[in-house]
């Protein structure tokens, strides 16, 4: 700065030694200064490149006092050309500021990002293992954890006779884990319907097994009942010994009869048509 | 540089020693030659931050150019000029400098703008993925 200072006193004093020559209308590299000084003096980020703004300032005022009062040309040309570098040195510093903001603005945002990411999939991830959960629940898992059966007259849950004493229609309390899931199961899913139907073996008169079977049926009936599962979901039935399921002729063919089944449908419509 | 006497004393040497240019051929001041010297270590400092960039390689060249007729001059004893000359070499340099820093900071930020646009897409996809699930 100083070192410029003495070179307008040398400017100056040439000037004053009566070197008078005429200055041109227009000189480009003035109109250029003039034009980018007060650009980066506007920049509200103008404080970053002081040094430089202030730099382009003074020199410009050198080139356009030189060239108000008929200064050299070279010389109003060498302070223009000062202003002007000075000016760009200034807007890429201040662009280089803009920048460096965006940059730590941009990292802000990015590490936002990635925490939302990560927090969407731990909400991802636990809302599937609830639905998981949700299916667990379902008639059909817990009807599959039962061991059920698919048929043609729908699902199948055969409750063998060690869950009764024999010749006697009282649940035993080894039964009730399984009668438990399933109240707790049909309360849930309100509209569907279970048939119950209870069936012997051949021993004994045909009218004692179906008095028997229909107590046995009406006995889980009367246990899911107890658990909450209203008496329009549920149809008890007696069958008696005409539908064994194994061979009446020995001793496990004969326990296999002894059953009582529970027969879940898809749809609760079709319970009530198989009940007509 | 921070002494006021020696600055002004400065000024009138070179006052002089411009006097003394326009009526004979004297010699080069030591101020010229200290710029011309400082036009020379900021050039190949430019040279070393611009690199092969294309950022700042204009203005590098600019200021080769400048420090060599600034070279010229000196040995041509043209003390006014060389000094001239040299200063804008040196801010030719800065400013080759400037521009590469510049622009290398604003490819950083737009491409950590690009990526964050894209986390968020796949973030955004992701999500869409699983509600869909």
């Amino acid at each position: 700065m100083k070192r410029i200072k003495s070179l307008i006193l040398s400017a100056s004093i040439i000037a004053v030694l009566g070197a008078c020559a005429s200055t041109p209308k227009t000189i480009d590299e003035l109109e250029t200064a003039r034009a980018l000084v007060p650009q980066v003096e506007a920049s509200p980020r103008a404080g970053i490149a002081a040094e430089n703004v202030s730099q382009a300032r003074q020199s410009l005022e050198r080139a356009n006092k030189l060239a108000t009062s008929g200064g050299k040309l070279e010389d109003i040309r060498y302070e223009s050309v000062v202003a002007t570098r000075n000016a760009q040195i200034a807007n890429e510093k201040i662009l280089t500021a803009q920048a460096k903001e965006e940059l730590a603005k941009g990292e802000q945002d990015r590490q936002a990002v990635v925490l939302e990411a990560r927090n969407r999939e731990a909400d991802n991830a636990r809302l599937q293992a609830d639905t998981a959960k949700q299916k667990s629940a379902s008639l059909e898992q817990e009807l599959k954890d039962l061991k059920a059966k698919k048929t043609d007259r729908g699902i199948v849950l055969t409750l063998g006779d060690v869950l009764f004493d024999t010749g006697k229609a009282t649940l035993k309390p080894g039964a009730y884990s399984t009668i438990d899931r399933l109240a707790a199961t049909l309360k849930e899913a309100g509209g569907r319907k279970v048939q119950i139907e209870g069936h012997t073996d051949s021993v004994g008169s045909d009218e004692l097994n179906q008095t028997l079977s229909q107590q046995r049926a009406d006995s889980v009936a009367a246990a899911l009942m107890q658990r909450g599962v209203t008496s329009d979901q549920i149809i008890a039935t007696g069958k008696g010994e005409g539908f064994p399921v194994a061979s009446n002729d020995n001793a496990a063919g004969r326990q296999q009869n002894r059953r009582v089944e529970m027969i879940f449908t898809d749809d609760s419509s079709r319970v009530a048509s198989d009940a007509n | 540089m921070g002494n006021p006497i020696a600055q002004k004393l400065a000024g009138i040497v070179g006052t002089s020693a411009l006097l003394v240019l326009t009526t004979a051929c004297g010699g080069v001041t030591e101020l010229t030659k200290q710029q011309v010297a400082r036009s020379e270590t900021a050039v190949t400092q430019a040279q070393t931050t611009v690199g092969t960039s294309e950022a700042g390689a204009i203005e590098l060249q600019q200021a080769k150019e400048t420090l060599s007729q600034a070279q010229q001059a000196m040995q041509r004893k043209d003390d006014k000029t060389a000094q001239r000359l040299a200063g804008v070499a040196e801010l030719d340099a800065q400013l080759a400098v400037a521009k590469s820093q510049s622009a290398a900071s604003r490819k950083a930020a737009d491409e950590l703008l690009a990526s964050i646009q894209t986390l968020k897409r796949e973030a955004d996809r992701s999500s869409v993925v699983n509600s869909e699930k």
